[in-house]
């Protein structure tokens, strides 16, 4: 280095600053000679002014980024790739790492807790963005117990101070209905199943819109309705064929796991169309059941908005009559639903529909468990004189202890000695 | 823009109301606040709502202070600051302002309801407050003198504590105290019937007694922890059973420093409740996953409780610390839930 003076031996100026073990030598870089040279070790007086410092105490931390920081932003990426998400969600649900990072309560967390972090930042991204990915599938694929999920992303979500919007319910339709495996046929998937993704995407969304509007979605998993709303369209499309095929076995057919709720959505999913059904002239002819309105589940869609009005109704009882909307489709039937009531037509035993049942969510509906009496109103002040009998009915008599005291002896005996000889 | 600021006026007059109500300690229109402004949110986005507020602040020196408080902290320390000083023909400004709000019937009807009520002289001088933040505002383009005998005569305006009907049945309280003396933990669960004691599962005894149905829990250093009572005075006197039962025992126990830590409440409106909507206008405040919990978890800030929201009407309230914050706390949701009865 010019300007550092020259070498003693060959006169070169050509020195260079190397260390040797840590120890600083200024070198010759011709002839190798070494100029000058730091010092080694320090006296103690030197010692007297450093101090050790630990590592969480030091700004090392904030300067590098720990191996088990690399580690989960490594993680994030591979998730995002597995996930097949876009580029940009990458980047983004990388800073959401990085700063969740940043909070001394999560690089203090369990490495349980650090992978489940990597999956609350990929979620996040995604509800973001409106890409519908379910909290189970996050769970499925990190091995992660959904409790171990819950409770850091609640954490994570206060940490960071995000607004997060809930899953979009139309998006999951979509990405879940196309994952059943249904619309080609395959050695497993006779012909008479293999349906039309277009066809049965959208009558699973009106479907799912209906199960909205009845109460049913609110408060509940959104995934098993979804999965009762595909059975049903895929029911409906070619009902001659497939009433025969229980739920269990579409989902087995179709590739994709049965969710434990959604035979009971089903259940109320057919009850409502049952409900809505009693409205129209010729299908309250049929009489029809749980199994039979599978059949007619095309023509309920088409005028869902005026038979679910019909066909119940909310606190405020609003019954329009004379909604000439309605056409008989085909059946050639004129006749709205009070005409045929009144008229007796057909079979004697038309009657009246019975009045609309309420729009209520299931539980509402359903009978209380165990009736909740009111509490007697309580006198209690808070400062009445405790009388002595009643302390005394919690304590043990002398002759109480001991015997107590021999059983524990006992027991202890017995334990530690589990095979008598 | 014009009629964003006539309804903001005219939400900051029933604030102002509001304010001067609670100042003179009257329960009345508390929900309205909340109503009013869960209306703003729903109609101008959180963020524009804000600004608008404080220039609105900047333009009228002497606003009255709003129990906003519930809503946003930086908001509420202005409105608190600023103190009330009006005259009786300022309810005629707040009058015919009234004519012009076409979006909040219910805040003028309950203004109009004051009005009448400060004529009829049924509670405070505050009354007369109603108008506050209207005076000082610039309205020179709105005609003056709508008098008070004009105001048409509607239905009374019930006070907004009956408005819900309903109150919140105590559940469970919990509560502290310090019986000031080192107990012997084996010799407890030894001498006393109903206590359990397993030094490995936890580390102090489990008590229970049957009057009232109680659970504490009792630990080395002398405090104890009771549980499950249903109202203040079961939890201390069932405290002082367990401190007498201690005392039989042998210690020398006091009853220091009894506290309520933890009330919770529950009651049912009746009504089911769309969770959906109700977190897309209360975001801040609310968290909905249904893929975890099937309720929706309100945070209320001001009192600060925690309220879980269930589709069947049913309302849990947790956190509070006195008997009247849950009261409260189910008086400030219930019209917020009444706005999202209908899916």
């Amino acid at each position: 280095m010019p300007g550092r003076g020259r070498c003693p031996d060959c006169g070169s100026a050509e020195l260079v600053e190397d260390s040797h073990y840590s120890q600083n030598q200024l070198v010759c870089s011709d002839c190798g000679c070494v100029v000058t040279e730091g010092v080694l070790t320090t006296t103690f007086s030197d010692e007297g002014n450093l101090r050790e410092v630990t590592y969480s105490r030091s700004t090392g931390e904030n300067e590098q980024v720990s191996r088990s920081q690399q580690r989960g932003l490594r993680r994030v990426r591979d998730l995002c790739r597995v996930l097949q998400l876009p580029p940009t969600f990458e980047d983004t649900a990388i800073a959401y790492y990085q700063q969740a990072y940043q909070h001394a309560g999560i690089r203090t967390a369990r490495l349980q807790k650090k992978e489940v972090l990597v999956g609350c930042c990929v979620l996040i991204t995604c509800r973001q963005r409106n890409w519908p990915l379910t909290m189970g599938t996050i769970c499925t694929l990190l091995y992660a117990d959904l409790d171990v999920f819950s409770g850091t992303y609640m954490q994570i979500v206060k940490l960071l101070g995000l607004d997060v919007p809930s899953l979009c319910l139309v998006d999951l339709v979509k990405t879940y209905c196309s994952s059943f495996k249904l619309f080609e046929a395959s050695p497993s998937v006779p012909a008479k199943y293999v349906e039309d993704k277009e066809k049965m995407l959208s009558r699973t969304l009106q479907l799912v819109e209906l199960a909205d509007e009845t109460w049913l979605v609110t408060g509940r998993h959104p995934l098993p309705v979804i999965t009762a709303a595909t059975f049903l369209a895929w029911q409906s499309l070619r009902p001659s064929d497939r009433l025969s095929c229980s739920l269990a076995r579409f989902c087995k057919l179709a590739n994709v796991d049965l969710p434990y709720p959604a035979s009971s959505r089903l259940q109320e999913l057919l009850a409502v169309l049952l409900q809505m059904a009693e409205q129209l002239a010729w299908l309250q002819v049929l009489k029809l059941d749980k199994r039979s309105v599978v059949k007619h589940i095309g023509d309920l869609l088409q005028h869902r908005h005026m038979l679910v009005r019909k066909a119940f109704r909310d606190g405020t009882a609003e019954m329009d009559s004379g909604e000439k909307e309605l056409q008989g489709q085909g059946q050639g039937q004129g006749p709205e639903e009070e005409d045929v009531g009144s008229s007796s037509l057909e079979l004697p035993a038309v009657k009246r529909p019975a009045s609309p049942a309420l729009l209520l969510p299931p539980c509402m509906l359903k009978p209380p468990k165990r009736v909740c009496p009111t509490p007697p109103v309580s006198t209690v002040t808070g400062d009445e004189d405790i009388s002595d009998s009643e302390i005394e009915q919690y304590l043990r008599t002398p002759q109480e202890v001991r015997d107590f005291q021999k059983a524990q002896a006992a027991r202890q005996a017995a334990q530690s000695v589990p095979n008598p000889p | 823009m014009e009629e964003e600021k006539t309804d903001l006026e005219l939400y900051l007059d029933q604030c102002s109301a509001q304010d001067a109500l609670t100042t003179s300690r009257s329960p009345l229109l508390s929900p309205a606040v909340p109503y009013d402004v869960d209306m703003l949110t729903s109609s101008n986005p959180e963020s524009a709502f804000n600004p608008q507020l404080e220039e609105v602040t900047e333009t009228s020196g002497s606003f009255s202070a709003v129990d906003l408080s519930f809503l946003l902290d930086e908001l509420s320390q202005e409105k608190k600051d600023q103190t009330v000083i009006r005259s009786k023909h300022e309810i005629e400004e707040n009058c015919k302002t009234q004519k012009q709000q076409t979006r909040l019937p219910l805040p003028s009807q309950l203004d109009t309801g004051l009005a009448l009520d400060s004529s009829s002289g049924s509670s405070s001088h505050s009354h007369l407050h109603p108008a506050d933040g209207n005076s000082a505002q610039p309205s020179p383009e709105k005609p003056h003198s709508l008098p008070l005998a004009s105001i048409t005569p509607m239905t009374p305006i019930a006070p907004i504590s009956e408005c819900s009907g309903i109150v919140p049945q105590l559940q469970n309280i919990v509560s502290t105290v310090n019986l000031a003396c080192k107990l012997d933990l084996k010799k407890i669960a030894l001498h006393a019937k109903n206590a359990e004691y397993n030094p490995k599962r936890f580390a102090a005894v489990i008590m229970r007694i049957r009057e009232p149905r109680t659970t504490a829990l009792i630990f080395s250093s002398g405090k104890m922890v009771c549980t499950g009572a249903k109202s203040e005075e079961q939890s201390r006197l069932a405290a002082r059973k367990y401190a007498r039962v201690v005392q039989k025992l042998g210690f020398p126990a006091r009853f220091l420093d009894f506290t309520i830590q933890n009330m919770v409440g529950s009651c049912d409106v009746r009504f089911p409740i769309s969770l959906e909507g109700l977190v897309l206008t209360h975001q801040q405040f609310s968290s909905y996953e249904p893929e975890l919990f099937p309720g929706l978890i309100y945070r209320m800030v001001k009192p600060r409780i925690v309220l879980l929201i269930f589709v069947s009407g049913k309302v849990v309230l947790t956190g509070a610390k006195k008997r009247s914050d849950i009261c409260e706390a189910f008086e400030n949701i219930y019209p917020i839930l009444k706005g999202f009865k209908k899916a």
